[in-house]
């Protein structure tokens, strides 16, 4: 007579991590001690910058702006105008450049390495 | 010690306590712990850093710690009888102090929105006390000490043990709604958060399952070699942990079968065709 079969039983992928034997835990750089404190800090920051960004587009909006692009080059435009989401096209008129001024035109971000307005 | 709910990690250890700790609690954030010892102190601790944060000094032993749901007050209470009430923000104010118990305080609640604050002593009573007032409300008299309380607010059920007795009251009018007993003197019980069924432990070294609705016994468990004096559903009601004299914590699946954490469900033919040399093939209860 066979025993009766044994309830199934649940493997397990590894063991739970037990105590370390020297330090008593609580590791800064684990998830949930970045979780709790870096994403304080570091998204607080993330957001100030930001906004200062935004603000600063916003605040040039109607002004005349300088662009330093690579390879020293640098452009006036008469009026800084908008740009879009991603920062990607910068939009201006009245732009200076050796050909000529253009009425409207729109600036690559990539090629921007800073641009300028006086307050 | 702090570990990881679901799988048991450990996370870190509170250092600092010269006598055995008989409570120990987290706030609702889970960013602060709390401690009662024998060493006449409950400890708050940053439960991020390991940091101790503050120092509460008892005249006796303190046994019970619980957090305001805003983590701005701490209540005590514990082997001078006394209820205390820190408020966090001013540790070194004097607490308010709540007195009427006979014996010593086994385990201080809040209560109702913590505007209520329930306790259990050996004086055999539970008593409700108003917070604003600190006077006592109503009194619950057993015929034996009482040896644990669980309160789920969002169950409105109150859930005591005392002797073989599992106990549960209806937590706004303390009136009494149903009761089991089990085998062997409970140490503690917890209530699932859907209400399912009600675990406990004891004197018998094993974990009784119980059906809410029916009150029959479903399952009983062997694991713990010496008396279970702690057991507590986690909060999504997967598992339920329990604490034994035998110096283990052992955490069981509610579901046994289902991965999650660190059981991996394998179903019968995946056994035969799989080479499961990487899976330990463990019971259901993990070791501390």
């Amino acid at each position: 007579m066979e025993n009766p079969p044994l309830l199934p039983q649940v493997p397990v992928i590894r063991l739970p991590r037990p105590p370390s034997p020297s330090g008593r835990g609580f590791d800064p750089s684990s998830p949930r001690a970045l979780a709790h404190h870096a994403a304080d800090s570091h998204q607080k920051i993330r957001s100030t910058l930001r906004e200062r960004f935004l603000r600063s587009l916003l605040a040039s909006s109607g002004l005349p702006v300088t662009f330093t692009m690579y390879q020293r080059v640098t452009v006036n435009a008469e009026k800084f105008n908008a740009c879009d989401m991603e920062a990607y096209n910068f939009q201006v008129s009245n732009l200076q450049t050796p050909l000529g001024v253009q009425d409207e035109a729109l600036i690559r971000g990539p090629d921007i390495i800073s641009y300028s307005f006086c307050i | 010690m702090l570990r990881q709910g679901d799988t048991g990690d450990w996370i870190g250890t509170f250092l600092g306590h010269k006598g055995a700790v008989w409570g120990a609690t987290l706030n609702k954030t889970a960013t602060k712990a709390a401690t009662a010892a024998a060493d006449f102190t409950a400890k708050v601790w940053d439960a991020v850093t390991g940091d101790e944060l503050i120092t509460l000094a008892h005249k006796h032993i303190v046994k019970s710690v619980d957090f305001t749901q805003d983590s701005n007050h701490l209540l005590t209470g514990g082997q001078d009888k006394l209820l205390r009430i820190y408020d966090l923000t001013k540790p070194e104010a004097d607490p308010e102090q709540i007195g009427g118990h006979t014996s010593a305080i086994k385990k201080a609640l809040w209560y109702n929105n913590d505007r209520q604050i329930l306790s259990a002593a050996d004086d055999k009573t539970v008593r409700l006390w108003d917070r604003v007032s600190m006077t006592e409300v109503k009194t619950l008299n057993f015929n034996l000490s009482v040896s644990s309380m669980e309160y789920i607010p969002d169950g409105e059920t109150l859930l005591i043990t005392y002797g073989r007795t599992i106990a549960l009251y209806n937590s706004s009018s303390l009136e009494l709604i149903k009761s089991f007993e089990a085998p062997a003197p409970i140490n503690s019980a917890s209530l699932h958060p859907e209400k399912d069924c009600i675990v406990a432990g004891g004197d018998d070294f094993k974990l009784y399952k119980y059906d809410y609705s029916t009150g029959e016994e479903l399952e009983s468990y062997k694991g713990h070699f010496g008396p279970v004096h702690c057991v507590r559903f986690s909060p999504d009601g997967e598992l339920y942990a329990s604490g034994s004299e035998d110096g283990t914590l052992r955490l069981w699946q509610t579901a046994v079968g289902k991965t999650y954490g660190l059981w991996k469900c394998v179903l019968p033919e995946e056994l035969v065709s799989e080479n499961s040399d990487a899976i330990y093939n463990v019971s259901s209860e993990l070791k501390a």
